[in-house]
C-alpha cells in the first residue's frame, strides 16, 4: 500500500471570514495498480481530495504517504517535483491549460519541465499523443484550433507524456458527448490494465465506475463515508439508494425483472448475462 | 492569492455596511481632499481619530489594514532613502563623515507615510464595507448630474461592474491555471530566469483565452436578454438616505472645513 491518508483535513482561507473545512479525518488507502472511482456530490471535498495526491494542496493536519514520499501537516514538503511527476493530475476542462503554438510542443512542455531534452520530449509527446488516439496531422496545429473533444486529448495526453506512474483524473469526461466520454474511459481503462497505472477518477457517472472501475470512494461533506469495491458496492442497489444515486441502468433493470416475477442471479453482472437470463426463463415459460 | 486585501469586500454586520454608497464615496472624497491641505500633525491627528472611529464602527480589524498597508511599506523605504540623500534642510541630525542627514528628510517621509495610511484607511473602510454592486449604484447616481455634459454615467458604472465583478473569477481561473500548470512541473518560485519567462508564458496565454471567452460570452448572455445601453431602465434596489448618512456626510464637511481653516491659520 503506497498510497494512504492518516487523519487529513484541509481548510480554505484559514483564519478569514471565507474560512472552510472542506476534508475532515480523512483516513483513506488506494489500492495500486487498480481504477479507483471518487464520488460524491457537489462540494463533498472529491477535489480537494485528489489534490493533495500531488501536493498542490497540503494538509492542515494529518499525514499522507505518496509512493515513498511522506507529507505531513506544518512540514514543508520535500521533492515536490519529482512527485508531480509521478503523480499525474488531470484538472476539471483541462484544455484550458494549452498555451502553445503547437500540439506537440504543448504535449512537450511537460517532459521538458522535468528536465528531458528536447528530441526525448518530442518522441514523448508523440508517444502520449498516439495512445490518446489523435492524428498525426493535428500535430503541428494549434490547441485553440482544435474541437473541445480533440483538446481534452492533448490535454491528458501533456499528463501522460511525463509518464506518471499514478494518474489522478477529476472528471474527465464532463461536458464530452456520450461516445467520446466512452473512448476516454476505454482510454482510462487501457492505461490500467496494459500499462499499469494507478488511475484515480472523478466521476459523477454510475455507468462508468460500475463499467471500468476496480474500487469506490464515497465522499460527503468532507469525509469519506464509503471505501470498498466495485462489485460489492453494486452487488445491490441498497446501497445506492441509500447514498441517494441513481444505480447504473443494469442494476435498475435487474430490479425491474425481480419485480416482474424474473428470477435474477445475483453474478449476472452484465447485458449478454442478462439477456440470456431474460430469454432462458421466456422460452421456458412460454 | 487568496488574501489579497486591497478593495476587497468583507461581510461584516455593522453599521457602516448598511450606510448609503453615495453618502461613502461622498465623505470618502471629502476625506482624501482634506488630507492634501497642508494642517500640520493637529490636522493628521483629527483626521485619524474620526476615521479610525469609523472603522471601529464597522467592525474591521486594524490588522487587516496592516494587510493592505503592507505593499506600500517597500515604497516608504525607498522614499525614506532618496529624501535622505536629496533633502539636505533642517536641522543636522546625524553626521558621520561625508553621511548627513536632516530633519527635513526624516520628517518628510514621516509626513508621506502619514498621508498613505490615511488615504488606505479611507479607501479600505469604503471598500471593505460596500458590496461592489452598491458601490457602482452609487458612482452612477454621482454621475447622473454630469449626463448633461454628455458624460455616460449609466456606461460608466456598467464597465466598473463588469470589471469588479470579473475580478474574483479571474483570481479563481488564475489559481486554476497555476495549479494545472504546476502539475505538469512548472516552477513559479524556483528556476532559471529562461524557465520563469515560460513559466509566466503558460498563465498568461490561457488566462487571455479564457478572459476573452468570457467577455464574448457574457456580451451575448446581456444581448439575448434585450440590454442595450442607452435605453431607460428601472432599478432592482433604489437607494435611499438615512440620518446615519447625513451625519457621515456632515462629519465629513466638518473635517474638510476644519482642515482648510487650520491651514490658512497656521
Amino acid at each position: 500500500m503506497s498510497i494512504s491518508f492518516e487523519h487529513v483535513s484541509h481548510i480554505y482561507s484559514k483564519g478569514t471570514p471565507y474560512e472552510y473545512k472542506a476534508l475532515t479525518d480523512i483516513n483513506l488507502e488506494i489500492e495500486e495498480g487498480k481504477m479507483t472511482a471518487v464520488i460524491g456530490q457537489t462540494g463533498s471535498g472529491k477535489s480537494t481530495l485528489v489534490q493533495h495526491l500531488n501536493a498542490l494542496l497540503l494538509p492542515e493536519e494529518g499525514t499522507i504517504h505518496i509512493l515513498d514520499r511522506v507529507i505531513t501537516a506544518g512540514e514543508k514538503p520535500k521533492k515536490l517535483k519529482s512527485l508531480r511527476g509521478d503523480v499525474g493530475l488531470v484538472f476539471q476542462f483541462p484544455e484550458y491549460q494549452l498555451f502553445e503554438e503547437t500540439v506537440l510542443k504543448d504535449v512537450a512542455f511537460g517532459p521538458k519541465n522535468f528536465g528531458v531534452p528536447e528530441e526525448e520530449a518530442q518522441k514523448k509527446a508523440k508517444q502520449a499523443l498516439r495512445l490518446v488516439g489523435l492524428p498525426e496531422d493535428v500535430y503541428e496545429k494549434s490547441p485553440l484550433e482544435l474541437s473541445g473533444g480533440q483538446k481534452r486529448r492533448v490535454a491528458i495526453a501533456g499528463i501522460l507524456a511525463m509518464n506518471p506512474k499514478v494518474l489522478v483524473l477529476d472528471e474527465p469526461t464532463a461536458g464530452l458527448d456520450p461516445k467520446g466520454a466512452v473512448s476516454m474511459m476505454s482510454l482510462f481503462w487501457d492505461l490500467n490494465k496494459k500499462h499499469g497505472k494507478t488511475i484515480l477518477i472523478v466521476t459523477h457517472d454510475m455507468e462508468h465506475v460500475f463499467h471500468y472501475c476496480d474500487n469506490v470512494v464515497v465522499m460527503a461533506d468532507g469525509r469519506v463515508s464509503l471505501h470498498t469495491n466495485v462489485k460489492e458496492f453494486f452487488k445491490d442497489t441498497s446501497l445506492c439508494k441509500g447514498l441517494n444515486i441513481l444505480p447504473p441502468a443494469l442494476l435498475r433493470m435487474k430490479d425491474l425483472l425481480k419485480e416482474n416475477g424474473f428470477d435474477v442471479p445475483e453474478d449476472v453482472m452484465d447485458e449478454t448475462a442478462l439477456a440470456k437470463c431474460i430469454a432462458r426463463q421466456v422460452k421456458k415459460n412460454g | 492569492m487568496g488574501n489579497i486585501t486591497l478593495g476587497r469586500y468583507i461581510p461584516l454586520d455593522s453599521p457602516v455596511h448598511k450606510m448609503d454608497p453615495r453618502a461613502k464615496i461622498m465623505a470618502m472624497l471629502l476625506v482624501l481632499i482634506s488630507i492634501f491641505f497642508p494642517a500640520g500633525w493637529t490636522g493628521y491627528a483629527i483626521i485619524f481619530v474620526a476615521v479610525a472611529g469609523v472603522i471601529i464602527l464597522s467592525k474591521l480589524s486594524f490588522k487587516f489594514i496592516w494587510k493592505a498597508m503592507k505593499p506600500m511599506l517597500f515604497m516608504l523605504v525607498f522614499l525614506l532613502f532618496i529624501n535622505i540623500f536629496f533633502t539636505k534642510t533642517g536641522d543636522l541630525w546625524l553626521e558621520i563623515g561625508n553621511f548627513t542627514i536632516y530633519s527635513d528628510a526624516i520628517l518628510n517621509t514621516l509626513y508621506i507615510a502619514v498621508r498613505l495610511l490615511l488615504m488606505i484607511m479611507i479607501t479600505t473602510a469604503l471598500t471593505a464595507t460596500t458590496k461592489p454592486l452598491d458601490m457602482t449604484l452609487g458612482i452612477e447616481d454621482l454621475l447622473t448630474p454630469f449626463k448633461k455634459i454628455h458624460v455616460p454615467a449609466h456606461e460608466i458604472a456598467m464597465l466598473i461592474s463588469i470589471a469588479l465583478r470579473f475580478i474574483p473569477d479571474l483570481i479563481e481561473e488564475t489559481e486554476r491555471i497555476i495549479k494545472a500548470q504546476e502539475s505538469r512541473g512548472v516552477d513559479l518560485r524556483e528556476g532559471k530566469f529562461s524557465e520563469k519567462i515560460m513559466a509566466i508564458l503558460s498563465l498568461i496565454v490561457p488566462l487571455f483565452v479564457s478572459a476573452f471567452q468570457r467577455a464574448e460570452d457574457l456580451a451575448n448572455a446581456m444581448e439575448a436578454r434585450g440590454y442595450a445601453p442607452g435605453e431607460k431602465r428601472t432599478r432592482y434596489k433604489v437607494l435611499k438616505m438615512h440620518m446615519r448618512d447625513y451625519i457621515l456626510l456632515l462629519g465629513a464637511a466638518a473635517i474638510l472645513t476644519g482642515m482648510i481653516l487650520l491651514a490658512y491659520f497656521l
